[in-house]
């Protein structure tokens, strides 16, 4: 190989360049102070009357004399003792001697003149969050304000005499609220009955309702949750299968409101439909070793159920917080398939990781265990009762979705005071209390007055260091949230999401009958012949339908199940396997399913020793855009060949033997069994067509401008202001103008030509939830003119979009 | 991880990696220890910014690979011969004479030959194998002087001197970005990674203008609008915040912010400063002088941008997977294609802004993300996989005639304007393969750093996010090249 020599000399140079001039106290001097002398001269210990916690200390010296000249290293003290091999002198007196490498650093920064970081000192750090959870004693009831959440808060009020803001008026509570559960507007006609609503339960009612709507809960909280665990439908890493989706899963998750505990066993212990979270982003080439799949494992739980930043600790020893480097490859190395080999800043350190826990206190993970298992042992840790911090984590991000800024803020930096502990406290062990339900914490927050108060109007952001809780703040919609409300007014959603989820509830089945209007299962059993109750053990049968569509459905889920086991492709693109004949699946086929030919393929496969019962079936009711419905259902249509395509349904050479599908001769061995549960599923597939939501398609440029981000990094906050180039967006971007058109056409379609007057209140309603003062309706009037058009309606659609009060959610 | 021993630039990263945070400054460092949360913007204190030798950037990117034996830094030429041994073969361009005795370039480029003498050329500009050779990386790692992944989102350079900067005329967006479509194109979500603000948010992110002759759009009222319309859409928008009954608010810094942003934005769509944005309105036969092509009107739109007051202009010949530079196959055909298309309108540029008088306070930089090789893949040593058809024995196809393998042990950049030297030659790579960088090598740090330096801001600009140091280059280690200002 050809070296080219001279590079090399002038590489070498540069090293011996790095001069005296460049000494950083922080990462050279005080880790050589902290290791060698900390123990006996910092913090409180102070050994022959000698302490460095401040630079005056160091240079007052102790009972020996001044240990230190600044600029004369030569006549300090310090340097001749830690090179003293006297043993009444040397330093440290006893162990290991500083190497002559440090030693050479500390002469440097002594001759340089003892440059010190102002405010920097050697001491504990000022605060250090408690681990386990914390029993609050709640303080008595103020005014018959009795939600726990009020009595800490009063009681905070009152020790900081700050006066209680007052209470928000009830459509704005309406439309807060709304947006903060379901991500929407409430819609008008809600707002009219809750208006005049009088009974004095109706705000708690509302949260009930809210957060019984199971499905516009979870596409909303799917935004902060796809950010939280950087889960996208796109990106980065998908084009090389270096990264995999949950989406499926957590949008069911959250439509059933798994328990938080359960939920995150789930995503650390995880099963082929939760294994995206902790498999990261394989990025292709060589990568930096704190982004190796390992180490973003430690930092990703680190940071999403626990607040804490293991980047730092990745690397090297966290400067701003305790966690070290060994700590953060522990974690890793919970993950690791292999030995993982411990670098610092990108270099080995010689020493293997060994898989452990960070809070040992609550137990221990066995290193020697095989990976699932260790992963199994972690999600035990993680979701531990004693584990406060990981309840205080998620309440307190929940709190600073509701209320605009954390009890703990930054989210991520829960090693912070919070500014109440009683309140992260209380809130963490109620979430406990209440089998992790994510929905009563969310509901204990709504239905207290202090998130019902008015949001406050600050002149300047609030202070970090040294805030004081006054009262709610105004948040700026999310992109998705911005998205959703433009297009509930206009009607321009699109057409079908981009992310492969169900989107109903699956409810249990009613024990009393005729509690749903049945469904009838249209759908046959079928096999390749008719009498299958004795079919070979291990046959395997692969079934098709072929059809076209006039146009792709807006909404499909399939019902499917066989005896013993299938695989289902749709158009060359495995969905789903199962192996449970008992239990029925739902499959989402609007993103699989598209206009012109499609394809459907279904491997069967009969398992057993000895011959036995196999049958397939498979129905789904498609809903177009025309409103219509249509079915397929396996019957005779449907044909099946003995060759087997591969795994995502694809033959190699097309076989040339298909032949009709037959019905089986004895249904009654499954439908008895299944029967209901599949009626029931269809019944509840073929409810009304929900909007499309921001939350279930692909980023576009105005979500991206509007502060969606790329996720390719863990985001917990995203940013709170609007920027000029998003303007530019709103004001002239054809996404929204194109919104806009389809909005105002909407609105003229809906009757004869609407007058200004009841167009503008229809409007003000729909998007402020009030009605427009009597000046507002001059400006309207203006606007829209005595015969308002297209045009004069998109404008004002525009300026209605773009004021605070619709961009803020207060 | 890579062996050291492999190539150079492993070991210069890790010599970066040693005097790792060795540029803390003093502020986020008692911030850091204090463990206290501090804003952003604190990190820019203390550092000691160069006094600016320009006042706006240029970057022509040549994306995808520009091979320097094919344009700044001829080697041995060979014509295509069925049964040459590929070999024999470094450049597939003879060279040329240019504006200045000591430099030659290749042929096709006569225009950027006859303004060399108001150049600086770097023929030792080098990038890190990073074990396979991925434009997306590379071009990341260009951009933000960060090799991806990173754990926060990295700023592109362009955000960098937006956010340090600022704009140099309020109405106009500090960093745009032309040529660049983000939608429809192979790897597209690999270069929004880093066409972006990164942590500095959006406010200081690119504006796009993938097409520079519609360019004017991105600044005009919506499509169908006209003029007046626009102003009274604007009108009642102001009306109706006037008529808010919700006046507890008007004072609120949150909707103040947004309303500052609306305004900023009514601002430029209503600025006669957005008539730089518009190509129809440059006189024809100046506008023809530039127009090869979408590159060619893009430097056209730089000059109209920087003139009206641009602070950072990227004009990009477009990265699309085995288009233009990403020349895989044919790589002689392709690259007297893209001659064509840059020559011209290139050396323009630097006519045009020099006899406006803005070339001296103006920095123009061409680059790329790694040069290309007949033979080589990466640097010697390296375990990139090849990824060329091409034989490396003996040409037997015209289509087999081109430097098809990414390279990345010597690259040329070139400079003019913004007070570097006119008419420099800088570093050297080898006469045979490997065509190393041999003489005074500079890493992308240390490019960025020149260019910054250049622009009056520190290398070791910092920036404090999730508590931790962020710097304008990696570590705070970049140094600026000296020697190629005057």
């Amino acid at each position: 190989m050809i070296r080219p020599f001279a590079v090399l000399l002038l590489i070498v140079a540069s090293i011996s360049s790095a001069t005296a001039a460049e000494i950083d106290f922080a990462h050279d001097i005080v880790p050589v102070l902290r290791q060698h002398c900390g123990q006996c001269h910092t913090g409180d210990k102070k050994q022959g009357g000698f302490s460095m916690n401040s630079r005056e200390q160091l240079l007052a010296g102790g009972e020996g004399g001044k240990a230190i000249v600044p600029g004369k290293s030569g006549q300090s003290d310090l340097i001749q003792r830690l090179k003293s091999s006297d043993k009444t002198l040397r330093m440290p007196p006893e162990g290991d001697r500083v190497p002559a490498d440090k030693i050479a650093l500390l002469t440097a920064w002594i001759d340089a003149g003892v440059k010190w970081e102002e405010g920097f000192a050697f001491k504990a750090a000022a605060y250090e969050p408690p681990l386990q959870p914390r029993l609050v004693t709640l303080p008595p009831v103020v005014d018959g304000r009795q939600n726990p959440i009020d009595r800490i808060v009063d009681a905070y009020f009152q020790k900081n005499k700050i006066t209680r803001p007052q209470p928000s008026a009830d459509a704005v509570f309406l439309r807060r609220v709304t947006m903060d559960i379901t991500g929407l507007l409430p819609t008008t006609d809600t707002l009219d009955t809750f208006l005049a609503d009088a009974s004095p339960g109706k705000r708690s009612q509302r949260v009930q309702d809210l957060l019984g709507d199971d499905i516009a809960y979870a596409e909303h909280w799917l935004t902060f949750w796809n950010d939280l665990l950087r889960n996208d439908y796109t990106g980065t890493g998908f084009i090389t299968g270096g990264r995999k989706q949950i989406t499926t899963w957590l949008h069911r998750s959250l439509v059933e409101n798994k328990p938080y505990d359960q939920f995150v066993r789930e995503l650390i212990a995880p099963t082929a439909e939760s294994e995206g979270y902790i498999q990261g982003i394989r990025w292709r080439g060589d990568v930096n070793s704190s982004q190796t799949v390992e180490v973003q494992f430690a930092q990703s739980i680190s940071q999403s159920f626990l607040g804490i930043n293991m980047k730092c600790a990745s690397c090297h020893d966290s400067f701003i917080d305790r966690w070290k480097l060994d700590e953060a490859y522990g974690l890793a190395a919970i993950y690791a398939s292999q030995p993982l080999e411990i670098h610092r800043c990108d270099k080995p350190v010689g020493r293997k990781a060994t898989a452990a826990w960070i809070f040992p206190e609550l137990g221990q993970i066995n290193a020697d265990a095989p990976q699932p298992e260790r992963l199994k042992q972690l999600a035990e840790l993680m979701t531990h009762p004693e584990n406060g911090r990981f309840t205080r984590t998620i309440v307190n991000r929940l709190w600073h979705r509701l209320m605009g800024r954390g009890i703990v803020h930054p989210v991520d930096a829960m090693h912070t005071q919070p500014w109440s502990s009683d309140l992260l406290d209380f809130l963490a062990v109620n979430l406990a209390e209440n089998h992790y339900d994510l929905k009563q914490t969310i509901a204990l927050i709504c239905t207290s007055e202090a998130y019902q108060a008015q949001t406050l109007s600050l002149e300047a952001s609030p202070d970090n260091s040294a805030f004081i809780f006054r009262g709610p703040l105004s948040r700026r919609m999310t992109a998705e949230q911005f998205m959703d409300s433009v297009w509930q007014i206009t009607g321009a959603a699109p057409a079908r999401p981009d992310a492969v989820v169900v989107r109903m509830k699956r409810e249990p089945q009613p024990t009393t009958p005729g509690a749903r209007p049945p469904a009838e299962v249209q759908a046959q059993w079928i096999w390749s012949y008719a009498d299958s109750g004795g079919s070979p053990a291990g046959e395997s049968v692969t079934f098709r339908r072929q059809l076209k569509l006039p146009v792709a459905p807006l909404q499909a889920t399939a019902v499917i199940t066989c005896d013993n086991e299938y695989t289902l492709s749709v158009n060359g693109r495995k969905l789903q396997a199962d192996s449970n004949w008992e239990t029925v699946e739902t499959v989402p086929l609007e993103t699989a399913l598209k206009a012109g030919n499609n394809e459907i393929v279904i491997v069967a496969k009969n398992a057993g020793a000895s011959p036995n019962p196999a049958a397939l079936i498979f129905e789904t009711r498609l809903r177009m855009p025309d409103k219509s419905e249509q079915s397929i259902v396996t019957n005779s249509e449907w044909e099946w060949t003995m060759s087997l395509p591969d795994g995502n349904g694809k033959f190699k050479q097309a076989p040339t033997d298909w032949k009709p599908a037959v019905p089986v001769s004895s249904p009654e061995t499954w439908s008895g069994r299944v029967g209901p549960e599949m009626a029931d599923l269809l019944n509840q597939s073929g409810g009304s067509v929900r909007m499309v939501r921001a939350s279930l398609v692909k980023s576009d440029a105005l979500m991206r401008s509007l502060g969606r981000p790329n996720r390719d990094q863990i985001v917990s906050m995203r940013p709170s202001d609007l920027t000029t180039l998003e303007a530019i967006d709103l004001a002239n971007g054809q996404t929204l103008a194109d919104d806009l058109a389809r909005g105002a056409a909407n609105l003229l379609a809906d009757g004869q030509s609407p007058s200004a007057a009841k167009l503008g209140r229809k409007l003000f309603r729909a998007a402020y939830s009030r009605n427009p003062t009597e000046a507002e309706s001059t400006v309207i009037q203006e606007v829209l003119g005595d015969k308002p058009d297209e045009q004069r309606i998109q404008d004002l659609l525009w300026a209605l979009f773009m004021q605070p009060e619709f961009q803020l959610v207060r | 991880m890579s062996n050291p021993s492999k190539n150079p630039t492993d070991l210069a990263e890790a010599v970066a990696r040693r005097t790792f945070l060795k540029q803390l400054t003093a502020a986020s460092t008692a911030a850091l220890m204090s463990g206290a949360p501090r804003l952003l913007s604190a990190g820019e204190e203390q550092v000691q910014h160069p006094k600016p030798t320009a006042d706006a950037c240029i970057l022509l990117w040549m994306a995808g690979g520009m091979a320097a034996p094919e344009t700044f830094d001829p080697k041995r030429y060979h014509p295509f011969e069925i049964g040459t041994p590929v070999e024999k073969v470094m450049s597939t361009f003879r060279s040329i004479d240019t504006a200045v005795d000591n430099i030659k370039i290749c042929e096709g480029m006569e225009q950027i030959a006859s303004v060399m003498d108001r150049a600086t050329l770097i023929r030792s500009h080098f990038q890190p194998d990073l074990g396979s050779i991925l434009h997306s990386r590379h071009q990341y790692h260009w951009h933000t002087g960060y090799v991806p992944p990173q754990t926060v989102a990295a700023p592109h350079i362009g955000a960098w001197m937006a956010r340090v900067l600022g704009p140099r005329n309020p109405v106009m967006p500090p960093f745009i970005n032309i040529g660049q479509r983000l939608e429809g194109i192979g790897e597209n979500e690999e270069i929004k990674a880093f066409t972006q603000g990164g942590f500095f948010g959006s406010e200081y992110g690119p504006m796009n203008l993938p097409y520079p002759d519609e360019a004017a759009r991105a600044v005009r009222p919506p499509k169908g609008m006209e003029p007046g319309r626009f102003e009274n859409r604007q009108k009642f928008f102001r009306k109706l915040l006037d008529q808010n009954p919700q006046r507890q608010f008007m004072s609120d810094y949150h909707q103040q912010s947004m309303l500052r942003s609306l305004e900023n934005a009514h601002r430029l769509l209503s600025s006669l400063d957005r008539d730089a944005f518009d190509l129809s309105l440059e006189p024809r036969e100046s506008y023809e002088k530039y127009n090869t092509g979408r590159f060619g009107q893009g430097c056209l739109l730089a000059r109209r941008l920087v003139e009206s007051g641009a602070r950072f202009v990227e004009v990009t010949t477009e990265y699309i997977p085995f288009v233009h530079w990403d020349t895989h196959a044919d790589g002689h055909a392709a690259v007297d294609r893209l001659h064509k298309e840059i020559d011209r309108p290139i050396a323009q540029l630097i006519r045009d802004l020099e006899s406006r008088g803005l070339l001296d306070r103006t920095l123009v930089v061409i680059a790329s993300e790694f040069s290309r090789d007949m033979i080589i893949e990466g640097v010697p040593g390296s375990n990139a996989r090849d990824q060329a058809t091409a034989p490396t024995d003996i040409l037997k196809e015209p289509k087999h005639y081109g430097l098809h393998r990414h390279f990345t042990g010597g690259t040329s950049v070139v400079m003019f304007g913004g007070g570097v030297k006119k008419g420099f030659l800088y570093g050297e790579t080898a006469a045979e393969r490997p065509c190393l960088a041999i003489k005074n090598p500079v890493s992308v740090s240390d490019m960025h750093a020149t260019i910054f330096h250049a622009m009056g801001m520190s290398p070791r600009t910092v920036f404090d996010i999730e508590k931790r140091p962020f710097y304008a280059t990696e570590d705070g280690q970049g140094k600026p090249v000296t020697e190629l200002f005057s």
